[in-house]
């Protein structure tokens, strides 16, 4: 199922002034909910939903190396899900890491890699 | 309103089937399932698949003679069958049609060289978040946490896999050995070759209509579907539970049942090993936690205390996405009506099927349905 006319759904990630990645997404100005997406409304409850900034420090929330073939990725490849310490539980690349970073360890938003994907980097440790 | 029973289950054979079309796959299943029922007309039809082409119910039914009357495809990911019964069934409910027919059908072995693609239109597919990922990253947490050890997910695929030795539908089986499913592939940490689905082709099909007391009319006593809520870093539990547990709980409430341990026998969604934990955590069949140690110690084995997936599960039956949740009902009206042969589950009663189906990032879970059924 290819759609190749897509328009790219993934989280935009930028450089700030600071020198900081972050990821701009929303927060719901009626519940406070955050995403990582720029979506016109709030997936809770539908309220009005403002720009808001993320990152670029998180937590491990969990993690895995995908070993089969994905297309336009090379396995292996590393995955962590990381909660941004003020912000959403965002899908990131970590590069270089042959295996699945510990869980619970401290994580880093860095420049989104090659294939555009959002990537941090993580403490050195394994979950296994 | 009416009450409604399933008069008549089928089911293809499960497994890679590319010389077969969805044609074949929907004939063995709608033919089985009329006979079942000893009818041989409906008033509309429910068809659930995820990756069937545009028209392929019409397409397909047409060939079986089912022309002239509504026909409805539903896509809900790997609830799409379970949606489709769902569906069907309230419209017998509440009176809308009188003997309806809901099919399942998935040809991937045609769809897919491997795995099921990501979908580049979702964000987290788009970035490389293969299902097995996914459960994967819900495995690394129970890992984390200590909620499972690595022996105990393997135990889960060691069970079902024995289980579908008695099934001679599903598409694998065997002897395994903690060890083996252990050592088997590594597909995306921790989760290996024997704890993923295989990729799978079959049709299942029932045919529900007003209860009307013969003896082999399995009654449904309540079903609920619900779409997934946001799932972040707010929530409690790895993805899916939330969905799973809130879902189940309709189901009882509109069974009447006062809790799910009075329910004999169970088919639930695994997808992968730490799905059928999670859902039986979900469910409230074991403690939270207690999923891993349930699957590892038999009690959910034939002959345990909450007997799980008989038939092999998703696991070792396969796993026909639009398929599987009519699959999964045509196992426990087996179940319910003592015809389950080898792993018949004594004096099975009362039975419950789970599926959930996922992949939108953001939601914990595309669509879950949960379903309640009582003996003749
Ligand atoms: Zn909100």
């Amino acid at each position: 199922m290819s759609h190749a006319n897509t328009v790219d759904p993934r989280p935009r990630c930028r450089l700030d002034a600071d020198d900081a990645w972050r990821v701009h997404g929303l927060r719901c100005r009626r519940c406070g909910t955050v995403a990582a997406y720029a979506w016109p409304r709030c997936p809770a409850c539908a309220g009005p939903a403002e720009p808001a900034a993320f990152g670029p420090a998180g937590t491990v929330w969990s993690s895995t190396v995908v070993r089969i073939p994905v297309p336009g990725r090379t396995p292996p490849f590393t995955l962590a899900y990381v909660d941004l310490d003020d912000g959403p539980r965002v899908l990131a690349h970590v590069p270089g890491a042959d295996t699945a970073p510990a869980v619970g360890g401290r994580a880093r938003l860095i420049a989104p890699t090659g294939s555009d994907d959002l990537a941090v980097e993580t403490a050195t440790g394994s979950t296994s | 309103m009416t009450a409604v029973a399933v008069h008549g289950v089928g089911t293809s054979h499960f497994g890679r089937q590319p010389d077969r079309d969805y044609l074949a796959l929907a004939h063995d299943a709608v033919t089985e399932a009329l006979a079942d029922a000893g009818t041989d007309s409906v008033d509309a039809v429910w068809v659930g698949t995820v990756f069937g082409p545009p028209g392929i119910a019409q397409r397909t039914l047409r060939a079986l003679g089912i022309t002239g009357v509504p026909v409805i495809t539903v896509e809900n990911a790997c609830a799409s069958g379970t949606t489709a019964f769902a569906e069907a069934a309230e419209a017998v409910r509440t009176g809308r049609f009188g003997r309806v027919l809901a099919l399942g059908l998935e040809q991937m072995s045609t769809a897919f060289s491997g795995a099921i693609t990501p979908e580049p239109t979702d964000p987290e597919q788009h970035a490389g978040l293969a299902l097995p990922a996914l459960y994967a990253m819900s495995a690394a947490r129970y890992l984390h946490l200590g909620a499972v050890t690595p022996e105990q997910l393997a135990a889960v695929s060691v069970k079902n896999h024995a289980h579908a030795l008695e099934n001679p539908r599903a598409q694998y089986s065997g002897r395994y050995t903690v060890e083996e499913v252990l050592d088997s592939k590594m597909i995306s940490d921790p989760l290996t070759l024997l704890q993923c689905c295989p990729t799978s082709d079959g049709a299942a099909a029932a045919v529900l209509a007003p209860a009307s007391g013969g003896g082999r009319e399995v009654g449904l006593r309540g079903v609920a579907l619900r779409s997934g809520a946001p799932w972040n870093h707010d929530s409690p539990h790895v993805w899916g539970f939330d969905i799973v547990r809130d879902t189940a709980a309709d189901a009882l409430a509109a069974a009447g049942l006062d809790s799910v341990t009075d329910v004999d026998v169970v088919e639930v969604h695994d997808a992968f090993t730490i799905g059928e934990i999670v859902t039986t955590e979900a469910l409230g069949l074991v403690a939270e936690g207690e999923g891993g140690a349930a699957a590892a110690t038999g009690v959910t084995a034939l002959g345990g205390r909450h007997p799980v997936n008989p038939s092999g599960g998703l696991l070792s039956r396969g796993h026909p996405l639009g398929a599987t949740g009519l699959a999964q009902l045509a196992e426990i009206v087996w179940q319910l009506r003592g015809e389950a042969g080898g792993r018949q589950v004594d004096s099975a009663r009362i039975g419950l099927i789970e599926t959930m189906g996922g992949g939108v990032s953001v939601l914990d879970g595309n669509a879950c349905v949960v379903a309640v059924l009582e003996a003749p």
